[in-house]
Formats: structure tokens, C-alpha cells, sequence
């Protein structure tokens, strides 16, 4: 059981981790920045409950505020200008991330024992969970009540003209400009709100998890951020989760069989993928084929004011 | 913190010396995005698995030193030939985001592929020139670094000549700014592209085994901040600029070498990073980008 | 109401357009034509804002475009279809719509209400366009999977639902048949009687001679000729410039 709630936990937080990636590709942008998020809201709210004795709901808010002000403050000058570039800052971004949190040094003696990020050991104790008497299936329950909290707000961003301009601006920039689009004003409210998911996802992983160092949040992190949206492809929120799970499933088995070649194997898949298909797995024609099979009409879209 | 300005420009010295590796990993990326407007990341890992291989044939076979230099670039070459058939040959010519993910893929599979290959451990590489060390008035000037910038400098010139006085050049230049066009006009830009990839993989393997001679070690540690740093010149000089990226690869050297002497080896990669981003925000193009820059 | 003046643009040593001058009055229809490579296309990227200017003015309703970036020409009150077809094509034909649409000027919302609120304005009028455009049944068909003539259609649509004052038209008659062109020319007209300005670039005669009020020429980026479409139908300048001068075709076919 314990097995099972643990699978249950590492999909949920990579579920928010892809899910902050899919709000930045709906406008066609790579960001490989989640990881950095990611780190931020696990570093902030870990500090949050250890040394200021905070709940864990504000902490949690409060990482993923700060997140989603970096991620404010990494698209600014990042979004401007051409997507590639973009790729470039956010690998530099993520790494000064998490070159910074690698040496931070912030102890302090709580009751006793000294607690607090040690730079290179990593940010041990994130006891808040044990220490407040929450069982893994209320932690669990926790990580999947946000899961599908954020889930929904995708989903309902598709149900008024927000996500219709955010697809527009990942269709074609040319033409959601001259329909009075504000390219980089779009962009960078996807890169923020991004981020606050990250950041959401990314204090989950630290309390329960209770452990954390800088070895986590490397690039390849960010990579599998945005391999989920890329799998489970961009019409569905649904798409990431399918995503996660089979990306996850095949890592975690895959652990007894191959062991440490899962990494090499992973990479080997993503170039695999991208060949076959460029704009990737799930997209309209394969979740119109889905809806076939069960019996549903293949209209999409909506009509709406 | 008190620093003699003879540390300081020792520093420079030192800095700029090394950055021409750095020039060299970003006149790679400049070459290919030059030629595609694509970006391989997996570029400097290319390279320094090309050195890798290089030193086993030191190693295993035996062969003299000089070999390493030789048989690195070559491999690293070919390495990059394969990374255009797995990445970039296939793709559809407009979607940049899939060729990057494979890439991307690719440098993931090469890194890991040299860490299970060495059991993560370092291996010492050898060192040119170790000994030889030039005193200039107050300042030293590291013997094996002088020889590595002359070195980059005269494949930095061949690379020029090469764009601009063949041939191949010309058509590379024409396929990069109408594809179709150049195809039509009987321009085999596959062909031309793959000798791009493998004129770049070739300079890669270069930088990775100078970079590998100057400290000593090949590790696979050093593949992403390399990435980075290539990355960080190929911006900072102006996407597809070749001046740009040649000087902004000193440029890059002689900053890390200040971050490296006012704030240590463990945050130096933060500012270098950081760089990036002051560019960015005041000058988006690059030193010597065109107005690429949208918005 | 829209004036150009002195219009410059070069593309390295490519002079695309060199000096224009003109002025279009409000309700009117207006055509741009010219041989291949006159600078048309250009002249519309300029009012747009897809390229900025080497130099020159222009003015609408006295405002100067160019000191305006190319995402709040809309709110000046300017848009345009593009001569190979942008829609979205992975969206909705009502999201196309719906996307581009904009308040009545002067009740702008904030943008949280844009992007977000629901206005039973807002849908009356998208349906009523798509009524228009021939498409009131087509609302949930992906963009991308329409005939090219309702593409067509839809794109003048969308530049139709942010209420400009001005609409430029990149040659919107450019593959269509006899028939399409006859609906098309209806459609400009009820454009105009709607009361909107309409800057037509195109190549279609059919087109231009039977909807414009004005039509000027252009020629490797300069006027040629300005005046009525009967007038430049009979202009010699402008025989020469599409059939080249007479001495040339003496000899030729009759």
C-alpha cells in the first residue's frame, strides 16, 4: 500500500510539473525554467514550515507566489524576443537556480536540532507532514485535491477567451498580433502562471518527500517537465496526466529492469518520439479517433460568448 | 576582498586565453543555427564525447599522443553526423520545437551514455605544454593556454575562409536563407547542412579536447556547463553572427575569470549565467545580431 | 481619414517602396494594384506595422500609426487579411472569431474581462458575422478543415470583428473562382455600406474594377497613376507597366 501511495504522490507532483509546461506550449514556447520553479516553491516553502513554523497551506501559497515572481521576472526579458532564445535563458535560468540553492547555507537551532538548507548536504527534516500527524493517504490526498484543482482551471481557461488567445498566440504570431494580441503580455502571463503551478508542485515534493537537494532540480527535470505536455499533446489538459503516468510507469518499471540505463533509454525514446511524430502523440485526430471509439460525436470546440 | 590589479588582469589574461574555447563551442552553434535557424544542444557534447573517444584511443589502443588531437575531432565529426540524421534531417522544416527536443534527447543519451561507459569517474587527459610558462613584465601567460588560443584562432579563420571563399560556403549561405530556393536551384541543402553539422562537430571535438588539455580531466560533469556557456556566447554575440560569437567567447572567458577570483568556483557559473540575461535586457540582440528581435 | 505621406521602405539596397503619397477618404473603397513586386504588400506590412518604416508618415484620423506597436494598431482601429490564408488553424471557426473580436471603441473592458467574462454581446455579434461570412452553421468546424473559399470567407471575418475603421485587404480574390469572385465583390460592397473603409490590395481586375471607388498604381514602389477605375483603365503609363510599352508588343500578338 505504501508502494502503491507512493506512485500515487510522484505522479501528482510530476502531473503539476507538466501541467506548468502545458500553460507555456498552449502559446508555443519551450521553457525548460519549470525546474527552477520547481525549486524555488520546494526551497521556499520547505524553509517556510521548518524555520518560521508556518502551516503548510501558506507556505505552499507563499512558494508558490514567489515562483510565479520569478517566473514574472525570467519573462520579461526572456519573451521578447525569438523562442529559441527563450530555450537558452530558461536552461541558464534553471541551473542558476539551482546553483544558488546548491550553496545556500541556512541553519538554525529549532528545539534543538539544527534544521535548514546545508548547501551541499541538501535540506533535510521537512518534517511538517509527521510532525502534524498527517497520514501518507492525507498527504496524498492533498497533492491529488491540487492536482485536479489546477486541472480544472486549465480546463476552464478553455471555456472563455483566455485560452482561445493563448492558442491563437501558439498557432500563428503574425496573425494573433495583427487580430490585437499583445504577443509578449500573453506570454508572459503563461510563463507566470506556469510558474506558480511549478511552485505549487514543487513544495508538495518537498514535504513529502521530506528531503531535498540540488541533484533533483537539473535540467533533465525540467525535460520531463515538458515531455508530458509534449506527449500527451496540447488539445486536453487530460493528455498530461496520460502522459505522466505512462512516462512515470515506464521509469519506475523500468527501474527493475533496466536499471540505470532508464535515463539512456529516455533520451533515446524522446528522439524516437519526436521523429515520429514532430507535433506530438496525442493531438486532435488521435483524441477524435478516441471519442469514436467510445461512441461520442468528434465535433470540438465550443460555442461561447 | 583586496585585489591587486595584477590579479586582476592576470585574470583577464588568463580569461581570455581560455575563452577561445568557448569561442569555438559558439562559433559551432552559430554554424548550425546559421545554417538551419535550429539549434542542436547537443553540440558540445558531441565534442567532448568525440574527445572521449580520442583518449581511448590513447588508452586502449596505444596510439601517440598526438593521435588523441587528431582521432577527437573526427569522431566528434561523425558524432555530429549522426545527430543531424536523428534530430534534423527528418523534421518538418518549419517546427523548431521538435528537433530541439530531440536534441535535447540526444544530449541526455550522450551524457548518460559516457557515464555508464567511465563509471562516472574523471579521466586524466593529456596535458600539452604543461610546463611551459611565459613571464611578460608582471604577468604570467600559461604556455599550453597560448597555444590553445592560437590554435582556435587558426580553425576560427579556416571555418571563415571556408564559408566565404568555397564554394560549399556559398551554398550553405544560400540554403540557410531560402531553403527552398536553394533546393530548387539545385543546391543539395541536405548535403550541404550535414557538412555544416559535421564542420561543427569537428570544431566541437577541437574545443572539447583543448578544454580537456588545459585542466587536465575529462569529465562528463563538464558537458553542461559547456552547453551552457556555448549557448550563452552564441546569444551574447548575436544568433547566427559569426564575429559574435568569436568575440563573445573571449568575452565569456575573461568574465568567468573575474567571477572566479571575486566570488569563487562554487557561485562563478551563476553570474557567467547571469550575463545572459543582463544581455537580454538591454541588448537582445547580441553584439553583432541583426534585428532578429521581434516585439 | 487615412493619409500616407512620403512613404519609404528599404530592404537593404531593395527600394520596396519608394515615395508614396495618398489619402483615402472615409467610406471609401480604395485599390492598390500593380505589377508583381510594385510594392503592394509591402505597403500593407507598413500600415500594419509588420515592418517599421525607413520613412514617412501615416495618418489615421490624424494619429500617427507609426509611433503605434503593430498589436495596438487594432485598438487605432486597423485590420487586414493576409494573402496566404493565417487562420488558426487548429481552432474553432468561432474561436478565429471570437479571438479577434473587440469592444465597440470607446467601451473598452479591462483585459480580465476580456479574457476572461462571458458577454452575451460579444456572441450576438460573432454570430451575426458568421451569418454574414456564410458560415453560421460551420461555428464548431476546425479552421483548418474548411473549403478554401470559406477560408477565405473567415479570414475576412476575423479582420471584420475588431471593428476597424480600416480594413486592408491583401489580395483576397487570389484562387478563387468566377463565382467566389462575384460573392466576394457583394461582400465588399456590403462592406462599404456597413460604412467601413476598405484599402483593397489585389491582382483580380474582376475584383477591383468593380468595387473601387479609387485606385492608385504602383510600380517598383513608386505611383504611377491615381484615379477612377475607368480612368486607369485607360491610362497609358499603366499599359505599359503591366504589358510593357508599346514598341515592345508592336511586333508581338496583335
Amino acid at each position: 500500500m505504501t508502494y502503491f501511495l507512493g506512485i500515487l504522490q510522484t505522479i501528482g507532483v510530476h502531473t503539476l510539473l507538466g501541467l506548468s509546461a502545458y500553460l507555456l506550449l498552449l502559446t508555443g514556447q519551450l521553457s525548460l525554467a519549470q525546474a527552477g520553479f520547481f525549486a524555488i516553491g520546494a526551497y521556499v516553502s520547505g524553509i517556510l514550515t521548518v524555520i518560521f513554523g508556518l502551516h503548510i497551506f501558506p507556505a505552499l501559497a507563499i512558494g508558490a507566489f514567489i515562483a510565479g515572481f520569478f517566473a514574472f521576472l525570467v519573462g520579461f526579458p526572456a519573451l521578447r524576443v525569438k523562442g529559441l532564445m527563450l530555450v537558452v535563458a530558461t536552461i541558464a535560468f534553471s541551473e542558476i537556480v539551482r546553483l544558488f540553492f546548491f550553496n545556500l547555507s541556512w541553519r538554525v537551532i529549532i528545539n534543538g536540532i539544527e534544521v535548514g538548507p546545508d548547501s551541499t548536504q541538501g535540506f533535510r527534516e521537512i518534517r511538517y507532514f509527521a510532525a502534524n500527524g498527517w497520514e501518507q493517504i492525507d498527504i496524498v490526498g492533498l497533492i491529488w485535491f491540487l492536482v485536479i484543482a489546477v486541472m480544472l482551471v486549465l480546463w476552464w481557461l478553455d471555456q472563455v477567451r483566455a485560452g482561445a488567445v493563448l492558442r491563437a498566440v501558439g498557432a500563428d504570431e503574425l496573425a494573433a498580433q495583427s487580430s490585437g494580441i499583445n504577443l509578449t503580455r500573453v506570454k508572459i502571463a503563461a510563463m507566470t502562471g506556469g510558474g506558480v503551478i511549478a511552485g505549487i508542485g514543487g513544495g508538495l515534493f518537498a514535504h513529502s518527500t521530506t528531503y531535498i537537494d540540488h541533484h533533483t532540480f537539473v535540467i533533465l527535470l525540467a525535460t520531463f517537465a515538458v515531455s508530458y505536455p509534449i506527449l500527451g499533446g496540447l488539445r486536453s489538459v487530460v493528455g498530461t496526466l496520460v502522459a505522466v503516468i505512462f512516462i512515470q510507469g515506464f521509469i519506475i518499471e523500468g527501474l527493475r529492469f533496466i536499471g540505470d540505463y532508464r535515463y539512456l533509454i529516455f533520451g533515446l525514446l524522446i528522439v524516437l518520439v519526436m521523429n515520429l511524430r514532430p507535433q506530438g502523440m496525442i493531438d486532435g485526430h488521435f483524441l477524435a479517433d478516441i471519442k469514436k471509439l467510445l461512441g461520442r460525436k468528434t465535433m470540438r470546440g465550443k460555442v461561447d460568448d | 576582498m583586496n585585489f591587486d590589479y595584477i590579479d586582476v588582469i592576470q585574470t583577464l589574461i588568463d580569461g581570455i586565453l581560455f575563452g577561445s574555447i568557448y569561442a569555438l563551442i559558439g562559433l559551432g552553434f552559430t554554424l548550425i543555427f546559421g545554417a538551419m535557424h535550429k539549434l542542436n544542444l547537443a553540440y558540445a557534447s558531441s565534442g567532448i564525447a568525440g574527445a572521449y573517444i580520442g583518449l581511448m584511443s590513447l588508452t586502449i589502443i596505444g596510439l601517440p599522443v598526438l593521435m588523441v588531437f587528431i582521432i577527437g575531432p573526427i569522431v566528434a565529426g561523425l558524432i555530429s553526423l549522426i545527430l543531424y540524421f536523428a534530430c534534423f534531417r527528418f523534421m518538418p522544416r518549419g517546427n523548431h520545437l521538435a528537433p530541439l527536443m530531440a536534441s535535447i534527447g540526444a544530449l541526455f543519451f550522450i551524457d548518460e551514455l559516457i557515464i555508464h561507459a567511465t563509471a562516472g569517474s574523471p579521466l586524466s587527459f593529456p596535458a600539452i605544454l604543461q610546463n611551459s610558462y611565459f613571464i611578460v613584465g608582471e604577468f604570467g601567460i600559461r604556455g599550453d593556454l597560448l597555444m590553445i588560443m592560437g590554435f582556435s584562432l587558426i580553425l576560427m579563420v579556416v571555418v571563415m575562409l571556408l564559408l566565404y571563399r568555397t564554394k560549399l560556403g556559398l551554398a550553405t549561405r544560400a540554403a540557410s536563407q531560402q531553403p527552398v530556393a536553394a533546393l530548387l536551384c539545385g543546391i543539395p541543402t541536405h548535403k550541404t547542412n550535414a557538412t555544416t553539422f559535421c564542420l561543427a562537430g569537428i570544431l566541437g571535438g577541437f574545443a572539447g579536447c583543448l578544454l580537456a588539455a588545459s585542466v587536465g580531466v575529462l569529465s562528463p560533469l563538464i558537458i553542461l556547463p559547456l552547453t551552457i556557456k556555448g549557448l550563452i556566447v552564441t546569444v551574447i554575440g548575436g544568433l547566427g553572427s559569426i564575429r559574435g560569437a568569436v568575440i563573445a567567447g573571449f568575452a565569456v572567458g575573461a568574465a568567468e575569470g573575474i567571477f572566479l577570483l571575486v566570488r569563487g568556483v562554487n557561485e562563478r557559473d551563476i553570474y557567467v549565467y547571469l550575463l545572459l540575461f543582463f544581455f537580454l535586457v538591454f541588448r537582445p540582440n547580441g553584439l553583432f545580431g541583426s534585428t532578429i528581435n521581434r516585439d | 481619414m487615412i493619409e500616407v505621406r512620403n512613404l519609404v521602405k528599404h530592404f537593404g539596397g531593395v527600394r520596396a517602396v519608394d515615395g508614396l503619397d495618398f489619402k483615402i477618404k472615409q467610406g471609401e473603397v480604395f485599390g492598390l494594384i500593380g505589377p508583381n513586386g510594385s510594392g503592394k504588400s509591402t505597403t500593407v506590412n507598413l500600415i500594419c506595422g509588420v515592418f517599421p518604416t525607413t520613412d514617412g508618415e501615416i495618418l489615421l484620423d490624424g494619429i500617427d500609426l507609426c509611433a503605434i506597436a503593430p498589436h495596438n494598431r487594432v485598438d487605432a482601429g486597423v485590420a487586414r487579411t493576409f494573402q496566404n490564408i493565417r487562420l488558426f488553424g487548429e481552432l474553432t471557426v468561432w474561436q478565429n472569431l471570437w479571438v479577434a473580436w473587440r469592444d465597440q471603441p470607446g467601451q473598452e473592458q479591462s483585459w480580465i474581462s476580456n479574457w476572461f467574462r462571458r458577454s452575451p454581446t460579444r456572441r450576438q455579434e460573432i454570430q451575426k458575422l458568421l451569418e454574414f461570412s456564410g458560415l453560421g452553421d460551420k461555428a464548431n468546424h476546425l479552421a483548418s478543415n474548411l473549403a478554401f473559399g470559406e477560408q477565405r470567407c473567415l479570414e475576412l471575418a476575423r479582420a471584420m470583428a475588431s471593428k476597424p475603421k480600416l480594413i486592408l485587404l491583401d489580395e483576397p480574390a487570389a484562387g478563387m473562382n468566377s463565382a467566389e469572385i462575384k460573392d466576394l465583390c457583394k461582400r465588399v460592397l456590403t462592406m462599404k455600406e456597413m460604412g467601413m473603409t476598405v484599402l483593397l490590395v489585389e491582382h483580380v481586375m474582376e475584383l477591383v474594377m468593380n468595387v473601387t471607388d479609387r485606385i492608385i498604381v504602383l510600380n517598383f514602389g513608386k505611383p504611377i497613376a491615381e484615379g477612377t477605375p475607368v480612368e486607369i483603365q485607360n491610362n497609358e503609363a499603366v499599359k505599359s507597366a503591366y504589358f510593357g510599352s508599346s514598341e515592345n508588343t508592336e511586333g508581338g500578338a496583335s
